[in-house]
Formats: C-alpha cells, structure tokens, sequence
C-alpha cells in the first residue's frame, strides 16, 4: 500500500556530565552504566539488526556532549568494564541461585546474564568506545544523529544571556562535529523549551530543523493552519516539528501507556533490596546502602506489594501487540485527519532515550517491531526523519511557535518553581561576570587563556537541566544542589583571581584533571 | 521523564522514601498509609503557586537517573574555592516568565546603594511592573510594595502577553521615586486561539486538527491551562449548540 503519513522517532540520548574519579566508587555514574547497559548497547543491537535486514526505516538519536564525553572517556570506559564484570559475576550467582530456590525467575536471570555478556562483548568490539557504534548506524543510514545544547541548559530561562544560549548552540554542534565527523542538521532543544527568537541562534549554525512541544503551535501567536499535524517553518525558515502528544502518550503515559501494562517488567522490584544483606553486599554500595542492581524478576502486576513472577515468553507476545496496535493507531489517526490538513501527516514522536531499555524494559524490543512492521506493504506508515522530510520540499506554513516547554504545565515551571529558583541568582551573575572576563581579558594565552577557559566550562556545566530538574523532583536533590554550588564556586576562584591579575595554577590543573569536557572551548564566545 | 508509581514500589523502597522525606513512623506505618501521605506530599509540593497548576499535574522522576544518594565530591577540595555568597555586591533586578500567568523576579540591592536609602513610614522599596501590549496600546503600569529585607516575588502577570519590564524602584520621604535597576524585557504573545474561541469552537474539523494531538486516547489534554481553557469553552459551545 502507498505511504500516506510519516513518522519521525526523535530519541534524546542525554545525561548530566558526571565523573569523580576521586573515588573509588561513585554510585552517581552509574546512571551512564546503567544506560549503556540497559540502553545504548540494546539500541544499538537492535538497529544493526535493522540495518543488517535493510528495512528502509530511520530514526533520529540526539547525542548530547555531556553524554558523547563521558562515552568517550578512558577512566569511565574502564568502569563500565568493571561495572559489567561485577554484574556478570552476579548473574553467574543468581543463575545458580534461582535454579534452586527461585525456579520461576531462573529464565529471567539467565537472560540478564546473557545481556550483560553480550554488552561485554560489543563493548570490546567497537573499542570500548560507542560512540563509534553510533556514527556507523549513521553511515549505515538507519539512524540521523543530531545534538542539542552543550550542557542541555534549558534555554528558554537564559533569555536575558544571548552569549550563553549561544555559547550552548555552538559547542553542541562543535561537539557534534568532532564526535561524530559531520555537520547536524537537526537541533533537539533540551526539554523540549522553545521562545520565540530561539531559531536565530540555530539557523546562524547552520541547522535546519528542531522538535517542539505538543503545545507549541496551539498557543503560537499565528493561525497555525495544520496545528501539530504538519511541521512549520518559522519565520527565519528554519523548521519546527512539534510532538503528538497522543501518539506519544501510548507509550509515555504513566496510566495508559504501553509500559503501565501489568505483564510488563517491574522497575522498581530489585534484589538489591529484596534478598539477604549477606548475599547481596558485594553487589551493593560499600557503606550498606541498597541500590539497584538490574536484577529484577517481577511482573508489574498492580499496584501492591505482592508481585507476580515476570514471564518472557508473555511479555514477548505482548510486545508485538502493541506495537500493531501503535501502528493501528498511527493509520486511524492518519486516515481521520488527513482529509483535513489535505497533506500527508507528519508525526513527531519525541522520548528520552533511556526510556527504552532502562525504564522500560521490554521498550526496545517494542521499537524494533514498530519498525519492522512499518515495512509491511499492509501498513501506510513511513518511518523518517525531519531531515529527510525537508529535503522533499514540503510545502510548510511559515509561522511562530510559542513559549513552551514539555514540562509540568508546559511552560517552565518545573525548571523554576520553589525547589530551584534560587539557582538563577548565582548562574546568571556567574554568566554576566564571564562575559566581563571575556570582556576584560580578550584572546589571553598560555595560562590564562586556559583559567577562563576553564571558568567559561564551570559555567556551562552549572547551566544544566538537570540540576534543577534532579531539585523539583527530589530524586537526588543533595547531590544536584552540590554539583550546581561547585561549578559556580569553582568559577568564582577564577573571577576573584582575574580580578587580581592573577591565576590559581594549583586550582587551575586540579579542576582541568577533573572536568575533561569541550577540550577546544574558547572562553570568548562569552563576549557580549 | 516518566512518572513514578508508588503503589509500585515494595515496602522497603517505600520506607526508604518515607524516611528520607521525614516521616517519624516511617518505620511502622503501613503500606497504604505511606502511599496515600507521599502521594499527598507529592501534590502540595507540585503546586507551590496556586491557579497556574491543573488537575493533570503529577510528580515525575527523570528517566535513567535513580537516587542514589551519594555525598558528591566537595569542590572544597580544590585549593581556593569558597562557598557561594548569598549575595553579590551589585544592583540588579532579573525577569524569568514561569507560565503565562507568573513570572518570578528576583532583585538584590548593594550595601552601599541601600545605606543611601530611607529607613521610614511612606518610604520603600517597590517593583514595577510594565507591560507594552502587543501593537499600539498604551503601557499597563502597576506596582508592587516589597520590603527592604525581601530579594525575590512571584508576580501576577496581567495579561499574557506584550512587553514585560521590571523596575526594581525606590519611593523616598519627599515622594520622589528613584529607578535603582531595570530588568531585560521579555516579549510574551498572545495566542491567536485565545482571541478567536469562537472561530474554533464552531468548527468541528479545525478542532479535531489540533486536538487531536493534544489529548490522550482517553481524552485526557496535554497539562497546561489555556489549553485545557479552549477545550472547555470548545465542549460548552457544542453543548450550546445542542440544546
């Protein structure tokens, strides 16, 4: 059958810059290796499967540079080495263990064992290093990879700061271009946060296209003719591709999504903190502390303490249910409005990456089915990018999206409610006393060209999302509200040394060991 | 960032949580009770400003990054560093839109501007607040009294849209008012839809346009007010439009 609307998988591969090798455990970085694990590798697994199979589908992997750094970082590489050996070993236990005290979870142990194997080894064939297995997807052609802003600040708040919003556009793309070899043509906007004005930060780099949230052409200040079933050009013409929040929300739903399903795989029932101290404390944080360990064997089943076993085999049949009834969903909705845009419709599907895998559990193989089924000749869905769809020469209305944000109440709330507003106060003075050191102190050299560099990366890293982010929910609060106060306390020793004319070498050769991101920074992109 | 489910969560991770949000009898309430005081919890904390928040908020966890916990490295370590200042030694008033609806400002005043300042009845600090509307309109000018110890206001924003300023404004004994700092202007737009109810509460095709990407299958519209504004008025005038 004819393609009669298209689809585009826009996945935001993203996490804050987190790296203390000043300790021998830092239970903080496993977010990386969990997503490498549970994630990134799985993806990556999954789309050569694609690829090997030639199916003429593509998505778009937004890699931000926090993460491109940390996956191409020595010391973390060897980690995660360490991380997956611990696991492996822990399998190795557990396979044992449930082959006689927990038959009904052995299958799923011996599937985590192969998992974390199988990582073992992928992660040893592309050199430790996956960002490599990600610019071959790209060359095979089944993925577009794109970037988003240096530390993924979320912009629309820096309104007040064009050379820092600027300064996050453009060592994203050098970011990009460095990792990945080539020029993005796409731009994720962290969190999905737009204002208007933002696209001329954007088209100036050369990008042609960002995704937006669900709300953003409802409330724009134009008649938006096609509302979010048809990307629009904004007036400078670059494009603007908005989410469907209903297709979305068949997966990203936390009352009807797919993942809500009681068959499914539960998150939150672990043995890190079910089975005995005495068993699990080598697996564990050293103090005590129980954590995750990946191994999990329950169903969701309900909402109650009593969980049932999960079962493969169900799952696995599920998994191709729903992505059918995606798809179904996907054409109904095509063959409702079509006739009333009078186009072919464009959907924007946006997720967190870590979405699939990690969070849910049985996500990936759910994508890899929706993929797989949109080739049939029965099913009117094609599988593309916002890049692709461009290079056909839609014909797209030129108007303004609006302030807007795919956070709590769609505007910025969530990056500036009670929890966080007090950061503003100390990043913004930070950013104008940078922009006075850039100012004051143009184009230095030697050393102190690399202490306001190094100033000009503490800034940038307390710009981050998820600092704020990490205070509204409370999930780690202590740690982000450090992370945020040592950026800018390390800026500050720069500014009151500069001020003196002078530079901290010790501080300065310490902090550079300690934050190895945007090697090529130039602090006077800071300049007014 | 998905959602957390509570009632997922087994009781050990439930008492973790309990105990971590402060709850004395964490250790002995039972499960329902735990869920019901943290899901309680949760909604007070999500709704800090009152009328900007709908009934479709929900507490949200970011995906992949679990609480840990972990003492971070102190940035102490480094030779030099000091703590943040709890202020800077400048004037300056600062303009951040939350919502189309509230804006928060934050200001400081420096020692010595603020020894040069009135300590008596009538005089004061004020903010003032002046919108440019979108066009030819004249300015809307209001002004709000706060104190001299206060840095920071939620602000009622009038109308969503046009230019918004901030003057960070001092009022002396003599009745003279002195501008001690001005903020960036932040343009706000109007939505065309919110002008034009009437256009798209008449026509069911341009309706089901737009929300057919804004509310989930089983209509539930995506979390913001004015959105949730235009499907009301929409349902009112179709119900209108039956009787």
């Amino acid at each position: 059958m004819p393609k009669t609307n298209y689809v585009a998988f826009i996945l935001n591969a993203h996490l804050p810059y987190v790296r203390h090798l000043e300790y021998p455990r830092f239970l903080e970085e496993d977010w990386l290796y969990e997503a490498i694990s549970e994630t990134y590798l799985p993806m990556i697994r999954m789309l050569n499967r694609i690829a090997d199979d030639q199916l003429p589908v593509r998505l778009v992997i937004s890699v931000s540079p926090t993460l491109a750094t940390m996956l191409g970082d020595e010391p973390l590489q060897e980690r995660f080495l360490a991380y997956l050996q611990k696991h492996i070993e822990l399998g190795q236990k557990e396979v044992q263990r449930t082959a006689s005290e927990q038959r009904e979870y052995a299958e799923m142990a011996q599937e985590y064992l192969n998992r974390y194997q199988s990582d073992l080894e992928d992660f040893e064939a592309c050199g430790r290093n996956i960002l490599e297995s990600f610019r071959r997807l790209e060359e095979r052609g089944v993925v577009q990879l794109i970037t988003t802003a240096a530390t993924h600040a979320y912009l629309p708040l820096y309104q007040e700061f064009p050379a820092a919003i600027n300064a996050q556009v453009d060592l994203g793309i050098k970011s990009h271009l460095e990792n990945f070899g080539r020029m993005t043509r796409g731009f994720w906007l962290p969190e999905c946060g737009y204002f208007p004005g933002l696209e001329r930060y954007l088209k100036v780099k050369g990008v042609q296209w960002f995704q937006c949230s669900s709300q953003s052409m409802l409330l724009s200040p134009d008649r938006v003719d096609a509302g979010n079933l048809r990307p629009i050009r904004c007036p400078n013409g670059v494009a603007a591709f908005p989410r469907d929040y209903e297709l979305t929300s068949l997966v990203w739903s936390n009352t009807e999504g797919y993942p809500c399903d009681p068959r499914y795989r539960e998150f939150y029932r672990d043995i890190g903190y079910d089975l005995p101290m005495d068993y699990i404390r080598d697996y564990i944080d050293a103090s005590g502390q129980r954590i995750f360990t990946g191994y999990k064997y329950c169903a969701i089943t309900g909402m109650t303490n009593e969980k049932a076993p999960y079962v493969p085999s169900v799952a696995r049949d599920l998994v191709k249910v729903h992505a059918s009834n995606f798809l179904y969903n996907v054409q109904d909705k095509a063959r409702r409005t079509s006739k009333l845009v009078g186009e072919k419709p464009f959907f924007t599907l946006a997720f967190d990456c870590e979405l699939f895998g990690h969070w849910w559990y049985e996500g990936i193989d759910w994508l890899e089915q929706v993929l797989r089924q949109s080739c049939t000749d029965a099913c009117t869905t094609e599988m593309t990018t916002p890049s692709l769809f461009l290079e056909t020469k839609p014909n797209l209305q030129t108007a303004r999206p609006a302030y807007s944000s795919w956070g709590v109440g769609g505007f910025s709330s969530t990056w500036l409610d009670g929890s966080n507003q007090w950061i503003y106060r100390h990043v913004f003075e930070a950013i104008k006393r940078m922009g006075e050191l850039a100012e004051r102190f143009p184009d230095q050299t030697s050393l102190k060209r690399r202490f306001l560099n190094q100033a000009a990366r503490e800034v940038l890293l307390s710009m981050a999302s998820d600092w704020p982010f990490i205070m509204y929910s409370k999930s780690d609060a202590a740690y982000a509200k450090k992370r945020f106060e040592g950026h800018l306390e390390n800026f500050n020793v720069v500014y009151s040394n500069m001020c003196k004319n002078a530079v901290n070498t010790e501080w300065l050769v310490k902090a550079e060991r300690k934050d190895l991101i945007f090697k090529d920074i130039n602090y006077n992109i800071f300049r007014g | 960032m998905v959602l957390i489910n509570l009632g997922a969560l087994s009781d050990s991770e439930l008492r973790y949580i309990a105990q971590q949000e402060g709850f004395g009898d964490w250790e002995d309430a039972d499960r329902d009770d735990l869920i019901e005081r943290l899901q309680e919890k949760y909604e007070e904390e999500d709704n800090p400003v009152p009328e900007t928040k709908g009934s479709g908020t929900a507490r949200r966890y970011l995906t992949s990054l679990t609480d840990f916990g972990m003492e971070a490295s102190s940035s102490d370590e480094l030779p030099g560093v000091e703590k943040l200042p709890e202020d800077y030694n400048s004037t300056s008033v600062h303009l951040l839109i939350r919502d189309p609806q509230w804006a928060y400002v934050y200001w400081s005043v420096a020692p010595a501007v603020r020894e040069t300042l009135d300590d008596k009845d009538g005089c004061g600090l004020f903010l003032r607040v002046q919108q440019q509307p979108e066009g030819t309109g004249s300015p809307v000018v209001f002004d709000i009294e706060v104190g001299l110890n206060d840095n920071e206001w939620n602000i009622n924003l009038s109308d969503s849209s046009g230019l918004y300023t901030i003057l960070l404004c001092y009022r002396h004994a003599d009745g003279t008012i002195q501008q001690l700092a001005a903020s960036g202007s932040v343009a706000m737009y109007r939505p065309y839809w919110a002008d034009h109810y009437e256009e798209i509460g008449a026509e069911a095709d341009l309706f089901n346009i737009y929300f057919s990407s804004l509310v989930t299958r089983s209509g539930e519209p995506v979390d913001n007010q004015i959105i949730r504004n235009i499907a009301r008025i929409f349902t009112e005038g179709e119900s209108h439009a039956k009787n």
